[in-house]
């Protein structure tokens, strides 16, 4: 019985650390959310505003980049607040399919990132999953902006991940400041 | 259960009774509360808890996911298995065997490999 105590305690304690560190991410979006929307307001000039999103997404790369695990939620948080600002009536009704679809699983992604300072492995393999949802909303409603599909061979057991980026030198953020120039361009979005 | 994984890819029995024992209480519809759980304020602390469980990840509801997020959250098990942070410990410390044997561990990665493999196929074809 006793030890039932304890344990019951325990797992208390546990858990209310958890949602603490919940409540910290909400706090943290509405000062991003001012951010986003000077970088949207600046950059997207037609209907399509996946400008302010493919920003945050930047803007988290580099901070793994530097293996920086507080701007990565930071603009992982950035981009909860800039895909919930996501006008979507400009798009078609097959756009608009796709893009849910994309939209319901790289929101949760941002989330993840955004809720995990401390834990950059667990932020990486959840930045490899938005990567390959990014590239699929580029592909989908175009970026206003070139990029580079970018692939790292060796990232996740050497199966290998993508990730976008705007500029041609490969600046690796899954492998981070220990092999910083180990990948390959793939593709280049215009 | 319509939306059940089980509908939407094979699950062995060995595999089902590793997830009924380890991971159903918080992440399907079948939550199997202990004797405690009717008391405060563990019934309130452990219902919060369910919920973020099922908001995360519900086997029972695993086809209403579409197929992007279907595969996302395979990986996201895969990897909570690799890294051993599920199951939780504060559940495992009471759950003692919901601690997952090395067999255990591997039986599930590779039952999580297929789904992944087959839910591909399905999405090519």
């Amino acid at each position: 019985m006793k030890t039932l105590i304890y344990s019951s305690v325990f797992s208390l304690l546990f858990l209310a650390a958890c949602s603490n560190g919940s409540n910290k991410t909400k706090s943290t979006t509405s000062e991003d959310a001012t951010v986003t929307t000077a970088v949207a307001s600046g950059s997207s000039e037609k209907g399509t505003s996946t400008a302010a999103v493919l920003a945050s997404y930047l803007k988290l790369k580099n901070a793994f980049t530097n293996d920086n695990d507080k701007d990565a939620a930071a603009a992982g948080n950035e981009m909860v607040t800039a895909f919930a600002s996501f006008d979507k009536k400009s798009l078609t009704p097959e756009q608009d399919k796709a893009y849910t679809d994309i939209y319901d699983d790289a929101k949760e992604h941002a989330e993840h990132i955004g809720a995990n300072v401390g834990n950059i492995a667990h932020q990486r393999e959840h930045f490899d999953m938005l990567s390959k949802d990014m590239y699929d909303l580029v592909k989908l409603l175009g970026a206003n902006q070139s990029l580079y599909v970018d692939h790292c061979p060796m990232y996740n057991n050497n199966k290998g991940a993508i990730w976008l980026s705007e500029v041609k030198d490969i600046k690796n953020p899954y492998l981070g400041k220990a092999m910083p120039t180990c990948g390959t361009v793939k593709e280049e979005l215009k | 259960m319509p939306n059940d994984i089980s509908k939407i890819v094979s699950v062995p029995s060995d595999v089902q009774g590793i997830l009924k024992k380890a991971c159903y209480d918080c992440h399907s519809n079948n939550t199997e509360y202990p004797w405690y759980a009717n008391m405060q304020p563990m019934h309130w602390f452990m219902n919060n808890h369910i919920q973020s469980g099922k908001a995360e990840l519900n086997f029972s509801e695993f086809g209403s996911y579409t197929s992007r997020r279907q595969q996302s959250k395979l990986r996201s098990i895969e990897n909570s298995l690799k890294d051993g942070s599920m199951p939780l410990n504060s559940y495992t410390l009471i759950h003692r065997n919901a601690i997952l044997t090395k067999t255990e561990k591997l039986l599930l990665m590779n039952w999580v490999q297929n789904s992944k493999d087959s839910l591909n196929k399905k999405n090519f074809n």
